[in-house]
């Protein structure tokens, strides 16, 4: 298996991207604030009234010489209190994510890396994240749950300047009045001017 | 391409050739933001040693090296312990840092959940509260950046910081630590040590 250096030096010979630039570890989020009980959820399209604490982004692309390979998906709900919950309830969900004008991770499901379920994809999770006390009313600060993660098995390259987004499809979840944030996780490049100035 | 080789590699791009000669070790820098200035590292020599960092000034020196691959994030409080950032400023906060290595920014408005950053969940430090009664069972989350595809080398002799700012993501609202609550930082990777040789 191709190492996430690898797939994205592949990826953007073959799109004749740009490869130079400052090898980093790169992590994009995108936050829609009052979410509300919606059967759709679409992170970064919408940018309007984020601040810097709620997106890393202000339009939902790279930069002509910034590229990345998402390894890792994130999904969090807080709500107003700032107490985080299961995402979406115990809803099954689904997630895609589209770059340029294509699907490619399709119709995957989140609800078994989160909260209650404890039937994690991968290893990643200790326990499924599974809540630690169901009589125990959370804080802010008295986490029971832990946020949903999904890694990648496949690397998913985003190439500079190519529009992506990530959809979370179910039937009428309820999302809360809070805030969802969704994070992509992974290995990138960014702009690095090195001796040009 | 292994730590070693990363070293060797950016060592080689940077003209230091005696780098490759010197004793590879691990190694972690950490300090705290005590001037409550949004930047950590900065102000290391004038912090108390080992209480506050471990490091005299914010530079490694003569064929000292660090590739960090980890970058974590703590809280200190006025009695100098350490807390877990989540216990103290909520789930819903979020760290945004960048890693500046000289005059360059080597990560990028990059985000560390209080609730729990992407990769952490391996251990996910259930904390079990000694007064039970009160607080039952809850789970203490790690924030930290696993640098998995490829490390950041700090050469010797170049100035690094970490700047941040604290958020609540749900609100956007910029979050101010105080002297309790202040901001601590390291970075853990693959150590380059001097070694004299028999120089001496």
């Amino acid at each position: 298996m191709a190492s996430q250096p690898q797939k994205l030096a592949y990826v953007n010979a073959k799109l004749g991207a740009p490869e130079s630039g400052q090898q980093t570890t790169r992590v994009l989020f995108s936050t829609i604030e009052t979410p509300g009980t919606t059967s759709s959820l679409i992170f970064f399209r919408n940018f309007q009234g984020l601040t810097n604490g709620q997106t890393n982004l202000t339009q939902n692309k790279l930069d002509s010489m910034e590229s990345m390979v998402i390894k890792t998906i994130w999904l969090a709900q807080f709500d107003a209190e700032g107490v985080l919950n299961t995402f979406g309830g115990i809803l099954q969900q689904t997630l895609s994510i589209i770059v340029g004008n294509q699907t490619v991770v399709k119709n995957l499901p989140i609800q078994f890396n989160q909260g209650a379920n404890g039937q994690a994809f991968d290893r990643l999770h200790e326990n499924g994240g599974h809540i630690v006390d169901n009589n125990f009313v959370p804080l802010a600060n008295k986490q029971i749950v832990l946020p949903v993660e999904i890694r990648l098995l496949t690397d998913i390259v985003i190439p500079p300047q190519v529009a992506f987004e990530v959809r979370i499809d179910s039937n009428a979840a309820a999302y809360g009045t809070g805030a969802v944030v969704c994070a992509l996780a992974g290995y990138g490049k960014i702009f690095s001017a090195g001796n040009s100035f | 391409m292994t730590a070693q080789d990363k070293i060797l590699h950016v060592a080689s791009k940077l003209g230091l050739t005696s780098l490759k000669d010197m004793q590879a070790s691990t190694g972690a820098v950490y300090d705290v933001d005590s001037d409550l200035s949004g930047t950590i590292f900065s102000q290391a020599a004038r912090h108390a040693n080992p209480g506050l960092t471990n490091i005299n000034e914010n530079q490694f020196e003569v064929n000292e090296a660090l590739l960090v691959e980890t970058v974590g994030f703590y809280v200190q409080n006025t009695n100098l312990g350490t807390v877990n950032f989540q216990r103290v400023y909520g789930s819903n906060a979020v760290i945004v840092f960048d890693l500046i290595i000289g005059n360059k920014r080597t990560m990028k408005d990059t985000p560390v959940f209080a609730a729990g950053s992407p990769y952490t969940f391996a251990n996910s430090g259930v904390f079990a509260d000694v007064s039970g009664e009160e607080f039952p069972t809850v789970i203490a989350p790690r924030h930290q950046v696993f640098m998995e595809g490829a490390g950041i080398l700090i050469p010797p002799q170049v100035q690094w910081s970490v700047s941040y700012t604290i958020f609540n993501v749900v609100t956007g609202a910029i979050i101010a630590p105080t002297s309790n609550t202040k901001l601590g930082c390291y970075l853990f990777g693959t150590k380059v040590l001097l070694n004299f040789n028999t120089s001496i």
